[in-house]
């Protein structure tokens, strides 16, 4: 098989000819047996090469990556030219809540919410300027769907447990979010909001596979 | 929001979160994006050069990734961001070799060294083994667009080559590939 139309089977099988070359070329197709079983070939081999699994190192690269960016070492972040949106704050602020419950974040800076006063019901969604929150809010819903729906499975305690740790939650997310109307670009705040609505979150999605092992 | 776009939602979120806190200094962040994202990486410095230098070039992209990771911005995925810097190391070290020279004749026969071994029983080769003998050229054409799905435009701007010379490489190591599909 070696005609004109050998080394243009690929852009055939890709697509890449021109009208008038793919009808002249499915012509041939027609009547050429070889060049329609090539034309099979090279799908597969496209198919294959889609298929193709990544694999590991053999070895444990990370060590001298360490060394090289000098990770255990104390690093002085004022060194490093960085800056960040808020969702990549938000980002971050999940990720510390991921690795020490928010504390670690709560401790560098102090949410600017009034703790002490009396409990704000917190305003509607549609008051917030922040709008990043729907997402999360969508997911917290349907968690609390499925919990309400499956809280009948646990005990009666660990549902008193829960119940109020809901409402300790809840609170910090009415006073954040009622914060956020004062100044709803407040960086720091949006983070103390997205931390508060991950717990939220987590709590939901271990308590609801509680539930459902129960059944 | 089913569970599956749940769960896709937060490993971005987790994603996320760690490049903005590894963008930070912080190491324990940026170990836990090398984790998720090595394996990939490192297949595709692999198919793209040799073997033997997969290694070093896999920590070459993560010390380089660390180094850059003040100007990802968010705008694309941390994964899609990492891949084309990957690339962008792999076609460095391509210069640094200067294993471009030669390589992208056009009149150059992909098939010579793959079909050399494929007569002997014991030395017969699987679809990545064939794929790791091709040409220089015709491999990484071939990586860049079918297995990692890069036009041939981008292509040809990316290996300094014209997209139909890109084409035509692509052509030569489909060819030669097709002989070591599992049948």
């Amino acid at each position: 098989m070696n005609d004109q139309w050998t080394d243009r089977l690929s852009e055939y099988v890709d697509d890449e000819l021109a009208n008038g070359e793919r009808t002249a070329l499915e012509a041939h197709l027609a009547t050429c047996a070889a060049c329609r079983a090539t034309v099979e070939d090279l799908r597969k081999v496209v198919a294959r090469a889609r298929a193709l699994d990544d694999s590991a190192p053999k070895a444990n690269l990370w060590p001298g990556v360490a060394k090289r960016i000098g990770a255990g070492k104390v690093v002085d972040i004022r060194s490093r030219r960085f800056s960040f949106n808020v969702p990549q704050l938000i980002a971050a602020s999940i990720a510390l809540m991921l690795l020490s419950g928010g504390g670690a974040w709560l401790a560098l800076k102090p949410p600017q919410i009034a703790s002490d006063g009396p409990f704000t019901p917190a305003p509607s969604q549609g008051q917030l300027q922040a709008t990043w929150t729907g997402k999360t809010d969508a997911a917290i819903a349907d968690l609390q769907n499925v919990f309400d729906r499956n809280k009948s499975r646990l005990d009666t305690s660990t549902v008193r447990v829960v119940q109020q740790a809901f409402t300790t939650i809840d609170r910090a997310i009415a006073e954040a979010r009622t914060a956020l109307q004062a100044d709803p670009s407040d960086a720091y705040l949006n983070l103390h909001l997205a931390d508060t609505m991950r717990r939220k979150l987590e709590l939901l999605r271990r308590v609801n596979a509680l539930a459902t092992a129960q059944s | 929001m089913n569970d599956k776009v749940l769960e896709d939602t937060l490993a971005a979120d987790s994603i996320g979160a760690d490049a903005a806190l590894a963008a930070s200094g912080d190491a324990s962040a940026f170990e836990r994006l090398y984790r998720t994202h090595v394996n990939r990486i490192h297949s595709l410095v692999r198919r793209m050069l040799d073997a033997d230098e997969a290694d070093d070039l896999t920590q070459d992209v993560f010390v380089r990734a660390w180094e850059k990771l003040s100007t990802f911005r968010g705008e694309s995925a941390f994964g899609t961001w990492l891949h084309r810097l990957a690339v962008n190391v792999v076609l460095g070290r391509r210069k640094t070799l200067g294993v471009e020279r030669g390589r992208f004749q056009t009149g150059e026969d992909p098939l010579e060294g793959v079909s050399a071994k494929r007569h002997t029983p014991e030395l017969s080769m699987d679809f990545e083994e064939a794929l790791a003998n091709l040409p220089d050229g015709a491999r990484q054409v071939f990586v860049l667009h079918d297995v990692e799905g890069y036009r041939h435009e981008e292509i040809g701007r990316m290996l300094g080559i014209v997209p139909g010379t890109s084409k035509s490489q692509l052509h030569h190591a489909r060819m030669a590939l097709r002989r070591y599909l599992d049948r």
